[in-house]
């Protein structure tokens, strides 16, 4: 039998100490019912959602939204960043533009993609992959480009072609960089999926929310984002544990 | 007392063979034009002999990793050629063989020893399927079979250096270039090694060029020591190190003879 | 300065190709516009002071958002920085809280507040607070034991910890977590005004591509990424600088 260890206790306590103050407020009328519901009626409005299905459209619409735009920038940022990284002829034509252009926020694409797109599933995924890009991209050149010196020089004794050597040496030398973007990326793509469908209208959570707002449908709206947490935290967990298991070698010590 | 009929220093059998290398009046500068233009070395002349073990010492920084850079066909030289079996150099090679003092760095962190080992038969285009018998050999050469599966960060210094010149002996390389390979580890994983890497070289009758700042170990393992002067590097003296082979830690080091050798080393780099 | 010269090769290039065949009428597109009336909409737009009203709203709003959030995540990072049971309970909470996209509040802020500054403000902290919040606790947990010992045995209070000692010793990592909190400010305030909010420079954004206007756009498109950089750039030379001044004032 593990002992359980008495913080978690205090630290699960603490949590439900909230919600349940939140759920007094909320009885005592202390707090108002349409900006704060309290948490059991935002929850019996979730469970009612799960229950009669309504919830899964909108729930997975933004999740693909932010998978698939996620992937495409992730593999895009990669090969790019790849070509950019390994060659210095590429990074000091490209990296002073690149650095001009990366405090731009990704949201200000959106109007550029509305004239082009419309309001449609085309302009978010746009947004997302252009927003999405950049951690990735960054993250790839840096880790190319400080590939260890006596790596390449190995590489050249042992007469790798270029391209073994990006395979076997610069892209597993880079990895931890790009896992570390590729995380930055993901939450970048769910926030630019709830961004680009509060926007146009587009079915997903983000537009839920949105609509809930004007519906004066509170109880709908804080169900939302509940969801939109548990999407956000279970899709970095899984990431996080991939690292874990790719990276093993650097979490082993003599 | 055997005396390996190979290791006849001076007054060889002067077959004139090619020697396995050879550099010919090589100068190297750093920095493009006349301001920022530094010579390093020197007008060095040397060769280094099939199946010899030469060491090369000097003061630091004086341009001895440069030296042995420039063998491995890593650098270029701005004068002079250097050769390999009679063939100018100009680009590295998997015959040549090179062993870098940080080892750390020269190994992929990411591949198990097995798998670094593993590199080199990649190199060579030879199938998964056959390696595996190559790999098993070399471990168990190098004493570090335990460790095939494990990480070179779980490994101590000595163990990833020899896993270091495991993955050089898979290349099946024709010399041997060392870095100062054991000015890293402590003196009882050294003395090992050194020991080790003689009976190799021996065994495998390999051409090794050696460098190091240690002026003991230089004469424990060589059989003919290059001295370097500071920069710009020249070389001041080449001695020939008439000692027996095989050679002990205990009783090569006290003989008279090695230690007249060390007196010598001394001071002509005192001077220099 | 080199380096500038080789990184302009490309985009010069390529400003170039626009302009020669957007003139030649390679390319017609109304949406594309080209840089020779993309220059005259931002000379005019910062001679009319239109941009720079609109850049002033924001900076407000972000700096106002920033505020909020820099004084209650120092706060916070420091009393959790310095009691790991603390920490350990308030962790979860945290982690649960902070995956939750910011821009997700923006119909309960504009529920409370309506439109406007308060809303923009609350979802930029919202969204800076954690960044802040967690590298205060790790600069916290990273001062030298010693020094907080001396606080100990000089008896001193939570506040004064916090200004002689805590804030000076975190000093450097907490000013890396507010330079990356700026960039959030920045890019969460011009979000918020994208989406809603009408002021700002993501409301002026919106304004000129719904009026068609896309020379405007792309102009202020342009005086983002160039204010973006500024700012990185003076945020990056504030550290050092303000060190040398503190160092100095002494």
């Amino acid at each position: 039998m593990r002992k359980i260890d008495p913080l978690t206790i205090a630290a699960v306590g603490f949590a439900l100490a909230l919600i349940l103050g939140w759920q007094l407020l909320a009885e005592l009328k202390l707090i108002s019912p349409i900006f704060f519901p309290s948490p059991s009626r935002a929850l019996s409005v979730l469970a009612a959602r799960v229950v009669d299905g309504s919830i899964w459209v909108p729930f997975v619409a933004t999740g693909l939204r932010m998978l698939f735009g996620w992937a495409l920038a992730s593999l895009a940022g990669i090969a790019i960043g790849a070509a950019i990284g390994s060659s210095r002829l590429a990074r000091d034509l490209l990296e002073p533009t690149l650095d001009f252009m990366r405090p731009l926020p990704a949201s200000a694409m959106i109007p550029v993609a509305v004239l082009f797109l419309g309001l449609s599933n085309a302009m978010s995924l746009s947004v997302i992959a252009f927003g999405a890009i950049w951690p990735v991209l960054l993250a790839t050149v840096h880790g190319f480009s400080s590939v260890q010196a006596e790596l390449r020089q190995v590489s050249d004794v042992l007469g790798f072609s270029r391209f073994e050597f990006l395979k076997k040496i610069a892209l597993p030398s880079a990895f931890p960089d790009i896992i570390a973007g590729l995380r930055v990326s993901l939450a970048i793509s769910l926030i630019l999926a709830v961004v680009t469908e509060m926007q146009a209208s587009l079915p997903g959570l983000g537009w839920d929310i949105f609509f809930a707002q004007r519906m004066y449908r509170s109880a709908d709206l804080y169900a939302g984002l509940v969801l939109l947490g548990a999407m956000g935290f279970t899709a970095n967990h899984a990431l996080l544990l991939f690292e874990r298991r790719v990276l093993r070698w650097r979490t082993l010590h003599a | 007392m055997q005396v390996r009929a190979k290791q006849t220093a001076a007054g060889d059998n002067a077959e004139a063979t090619t020697p396995a290398m050879s550099m010919d009046r090589v100068n190297l500068s750093y920095g493009a034009s006349p301001p920022e233009r530094r010579l390093i070395l020197e007008n060095i002349t040397l060769d280094v002999r099939e199946s010899e073990f030469l060491c090369i010492v000097g003061p630091s920084g004086s341009g001895k990793t440069t030296l042995l850079r420039m063998l491995a066909g890593l650098v270029k030289p701005t004068a002079g050629e250097v050769r390999f079996r009679g063939q100018v150099v100009s680009a590295p090679s998997r015959e040549r063989a090179i062993i870098f003092q940080d080892y750390s760095k020269a190994l992929l962190p990411w591949r198990t020893v097995a798998g670094n080992i593993a590199l080199s038969l990649e190199a060579e285009g030879i199938r998964a399927a056959d390696q595996q018998p190559i790999v098993a050999a070399l471990l168990a050469k190098m004493g570090i079979v335990r460790a095939a599966n494990q990480f070179p960060g779980q490994l101590s210094g000595g163990m990833q250096q020899r896993v270091q010149i495991a993955r050089c002996l898979a290349q099946r390389p024709q010399i041997l270039l060392m870095d100062e390979p054991f000015g890293a580890l402590d003196a009882m994983t050294r003395q090992a090694l050194q020991d080790e890497i003689l009976h190799l070289s021996g065994e495998g009758r390999m051409t090794v060029v050696f460098i190091t700042h240690d002026l003991e170990e230089a004469i424990y393992l060589g059989d003919r020591v290059v001295v370097l002067g500071d920069t710009p590097a020249r070389i001041i003296e080449t001695i020939d190190v008439d000692l027996p082979r095989p050679r002990d830690q205990l009783t090569t080091r006290e003989d008279r003879r090695f230690l007249a050798h060390r007196h010598r080393l001394f001071g002509l780099l005192r001077r220099h | 300065m080199k380096r500038i010269l080789t990184g302009s090769i490309l985009p010069a290039l390529f400003i170039a190709i626009w302009e020669i065949s957007s003139r030649t009428g390679q390319l017609t597109l109304e949406s594309l516009s080209r840089p020779s009336d993309i220059l005259r909409a931002g000379i005019a737009g910062l001679a009319d002071g239109s941009i720079l009203t609109a850049t002033g709203q924001t900076f407000e709003t972000a700096l106002l958002g920033l505020a909020v959030a820099a004084f209650a995540g120092i706060i916070a990072g420091a009393g959790l920085g310095l009691s790991p049971v603390l920490e350990r309970v308030v962790s979860p909470t945290i982690e649960a809280l902070r995956p939750i996209p910011a821009v997700a509040f923006i119909p309960i802020a504009l529920m409370m507040f309506g439109f406007g500054i308060s809303m923009e403000a609350t979802i930029v902290a919202y969204a800076c607070v954690w960044p802040i919040l967690i590298v205060t606790i790790s600069a916290v947990k990273a001062i030298e034991p010693r020094l907080l010992e001396v606080a100990d045995t000089l008896e001193m209070n939570f506040a004064e910890r916090l200004r002689k000692i805590i804030l000076p010793a975190a000093f450097v990592r907490i000013n890396v977590g507010l330079r990356v909190a700026t960039g959030i400010a920045l890019v969460v305030a011009v979000t918020v005004e994208i989406v809603l909010n009408p002021r700002g420079l993501g409301y002026s954004l919106m304004l000129a591509q719904q009026s068609l206007r896309v020379d405007i756009m792309y102009a202020q498109l342009l005086w983002l990424c160039v204010i973006g950089y500024v700012l990185n750039a003076l945020l990056r030379n504030i550290g050092p600088a303000s060190i040398v001044l503190s160092r100095a004032g002494r």
